[in-house]
Parts: structure tokens; sequence; C-alpha cells
């Protein structure tokens, strides 16, 4: 009597507590499954854009001293005629040595001449080849944003189809199928096929399957980048984190 | 995944002996929690008493008076006992001629003393029980999970490929025994630490009271000896 008169009330206030807890526990327990929709931030998808060594002009090929101004008028010896006299003999040494100094004046100014000309060409050179590098980088850069952009997006598309993807049984690390995508600017998929097969065909058929259960990807709103590389692109399906 | 797992689906899962380590875990759990609920009631009323009767006590009453209202009670509890305890031997002492005052002293501490000793030991009991709980239900648990997790990577040997999702629900059921023995041991451990220091408290003022009431007899035993 006295023991039940002790601990009725708290056998009953421990139950109670007990099933309180436990119907916490049961309907706490479930935590729902919220579809992460993560927006990527293009922005930080640090692409490393290397300035291609081809944008820098080749080194002027010009720039080689190719005008070697050859020395056309060598003293030539003149086969003395034989029946010189001193005089003569004297008067065409004279003759020659002038015509040697105004040959070398001659000379002199041509070099001087062509070396001006050179000079101007390589500057000009200089300057259009500056410009073309300013240009032909640009091209590179924003070619490069462009490509980053679909980049980005094909990361996207690969992400959501490794969330689609359920894995077969048999599936194995190294296993890779190529698919063909097509979308629409919308970015629905509209045909999906197999073009290289794993080897396996459950893998296959899954990585397939996982790209028409994602149904719509995301795809750069610029029509450009779109037609480039998402109208018709090769999806290759290859999972990595299977442990054997 | 799109089914998940219940907590109750885990430990319906679970292997025999996990289960019955579950079961322990949960039985002691409840019981642990009536004892708590037990001794809080049991120890709030002890305090209420104490105040109650102390207050009673110095409010100058006449003390035999007092003695003879008490022993018309059915039980006596706490406090009440020590001093009726302590006064009935008193009078049976002092109703024989030839015993002095100090010998009547000595028989009547004596008493108090053996009444404040089954006090204690009233009001603790459980507390074992509660610091038992406290202190080996995390090991069992730990027992339970250890044995559940070497029975899920066993049977991961068998597999041909292992996979995150064949290991998880064995480990998960089996962590849920850990959760249990966690459950049952914190709050028998905060409890117990709880409730002894109060029955400590409770103590010290009994015998803090058993010394006064003895301060008094011992008084009114010289005085009624030198009288006599």
């Amino acid at each position: 009597m006295y023991w039940l008169r002790q601990y009725s009330a708290p056998f009953v206030l421990a139950l109670g507590l007990h099933g309180i807890a436990a119907w916490a526990l049961y309907s706490g327990w479930t935590p729902e499954q919220k579809q992460l929709n993560v927006v990527r931030p293009q922005a930080v998808m640090a692409n490393l854009l290397v300035l291609e060594p081809k944008a820098r002009p080749a080194p002027a090929p010009v720039s080689k001293p190719v005008a070697q101004p050859t020395p056309t008028a060598k003293p030539k010896p003149v086969s003395p005629p034989k029946e010189d006299s001193a005089l003569a003999e004297k008067k065409k040494a004279d003759a020659l040595k002038a015509k040697q100094e105004q040959e070398k004046a001659d000379r002199l100014a041509e070099q001087e001449r062509d070396r001006l000309e050179r000079q101007q060409r390589l500057n000009e050179l200089a300057q259009s080849s500056l410009e073309q590098a300013i240009s032909t980088e640009s091209a590179n850069l924003q070619a490069g944003t462009a490509e980053m952009v679909a980049q980005s997006y094909q990361l996207g598309i690969y992400d959501l189809v490794r969330q689609n993807w359920s894995r077969p049984p048999s599936a194995r690390n190294g296993m890779s199928a190529k698919l063909l995508v097509e979308l629409i600017p919308t970015g629905e998929v509209v045909a999906v096929s197999v073009v290289e097969s794993s080897g396996s065909t459950a893998f296959d058929r899954s990585a397939e399957q996982a790209v028409r259960r994602a149904r719509r990807f995301e795809v750069p709103q610029d029509n450009a980048i779109f037609e480039e590389n998402f109208r018709q692109f090769y999806f290759l399906f290859q999972p990595e984190d299977l442990l054997r | 995944m799109a089914e998940q797992l219940s907590i109750f689906e885990l430990i319906s899962n679970a292997s025999l002996l996990v289960q019955g380590v579950m079961a322990l875990l949960v039985l002691a759990s409840v019981v642990s929690w009536m004892m708590i609920f037990q001794r809080w009631f049991f120890l709030r009323r002890a305090q209420a008493e104490v105040e109650d009767f102390e207050e009673h006590f110095w409010s100058g009453i006449d003390l035999r008076k007092f003695f003879v209202e008490l022993e018309r009670e059915e039980s006596l509890n706490g406090i009440e006992n020590i001093f009726a305890s302590g006064f009935r031997e008193y009078t049976r002492l002092t109703e024989q001629t030839g015993i002095d005052a100090d010998a009547v002293m000595q028989g009547v501490q004596r008493t108090m003393r053996v009444a404040v000793n089954r006090e204690e030991a009233r009001l603790e009991t459980h507390l074992p029980f509660l610091a038992t709980v406290g202190s080996t239900s995390p090991y069992v648990g730990l027992f339970g999970t250890v044995w559940g997790i070497m029975n899920s990577f066993r049977s991961l040997a068998n597999m041909s490929q292992a996979t995150l999702a064949s290991v998880a629900p064995g480990i998960s059921e089996a962590l849920v025994a850990t959760a249990m023995g966690l459950f049952a041991a914190i709050p028998a451990v905060i409890a117990y630490n709880r409730f002894s220091a109060r029955v400590e408290i409770l103590m010290k003022r009994y015998e803090a009271f058993a010394d006064e009431v003895s301060t008094i007899l011992h008084r009114a035993a010289h005085t009624r000896i030198e009288e006599s």
C-alpha cells in the first residue's frame, strides 16, 4: 500500500515523459529533404585564363638585317693595259682613286638611308604588332569568357545529372558513357542517345535515364553561347566516386 | 532515397543483442525517472516538514505537550522522529530513579544519533540507483553501438561492392543505442548530484536540531536531578 502510494505518481509521470520523448522523436525524426536550388555564382568560377604566347607577335622577321648592302662597286683591279705609260698610269690611278672615293661616299649615304628606312619600318612594325597583340588578346579574352560561361553551365548540368543518377549495382569506377544530348533554348532535353557505350548496358541506361530525369537544365541566356555549346552536345558521363 | 528511415524502423531492424541493450536502457531510463520524481517529491516534502516543525518547535510551546501531540500521530518521519525518539528516551530514563543526569544524556544522545542515521538512510534511498544508471548506462549504450557497428561491418565484408548506403543504416541503428544510454544517463547524473546536495543540507539541519534538542534536555536533566 505504502509502496503504491509512494511510487504510482512518479511511475505515471516517468512513463508520460518517455511517451512524450518517443512521440517527439517520431514526429520530428524525418527532416524534410529540401531540394537545394543552389545558384552557382558564376563570378566565383575561377578559371585560369592563360594569356597564350601566340598572342604575342612573333619577333618581326623583317628586323633581320636583310639589306646587306653588297659592295657592288669593287675596286676591280682592272687588267692594266700593257702599253700604259707612267703618266697614263698616274692619271688612271687618280681617276681610280677619285672613283673609289665617290663610291665610298655613295655607299655611306646609301647605308645611312637604308638605316633610316629600316628604323622607320621597325617603328611601324612595332606599332602595328602592339595593336595586333592587343586586339588578339581581347578577342582571346572574349572567347575565354564565353568559354568560361559555357563551362560553368556544363558543370551545373553535370551536377544535375549526377544528382538524378541512380547507381546501378554493376557500376564500376572508370566507366564512362558518351551521350549525345539535344536541348532547346529553354534548356529542356529533347533527345538523348548513347554514342559510346561504357560496355555495361545497365550503366548506359542509367546515365541516359539520369539525363532524362533531369528534364531541364540551366542554359546560358546568350543565344550564341547556347547555339555553340548546348544545342547539341556530347556528354561524357564518368562518375568517379565509386569505391571499387 | 525515397524512403526515410524512421527511428522505430531502425530499432526493429537492429540485431537481437542491440535490441536487448536498448530495452535495458529504456527500462533504466523509465525507472530512473521514476526515482527522480519520487525523490523529488519526497525531498521537497521533507524540506517543508523541517521548516514547519522548526517553526512550531521554537514557537515556545511546552515540549511535553508537543511530544504528546506528536505521539498521537500515526507515523512520524524526518525531524519529528528525531525529536520524538530523543524525548521518549529522556522521559523513560528520568522516570526511573537512580540514574544520574550524565547517563540520561548519554542515552538520549545515542537514541537521537540512531534516529538521525535512520533518517539519513531514508533520505538517501534510490540515490545509489541513480548513480549507477548515470555512470553505467553510457557504457551499456556504447556496448550496443560497438556490437551493432561490428555486425554492420562484418556484413559489409560479404558484399562485392561497398557503398556508403550499405553501411550507413547499420551504423545509424547502432548509434541509437548510444543515444539511449546518454538519454538515460544525463538526467540520472544531474538528479543524483542535486539530490545528494539536498540530502546533505537536510542532514546538516537534522544534526543541528538533534544537538539543540540534546542541549535543552541536558539542561532539563541537570536541573531536575539537582531539584530532586
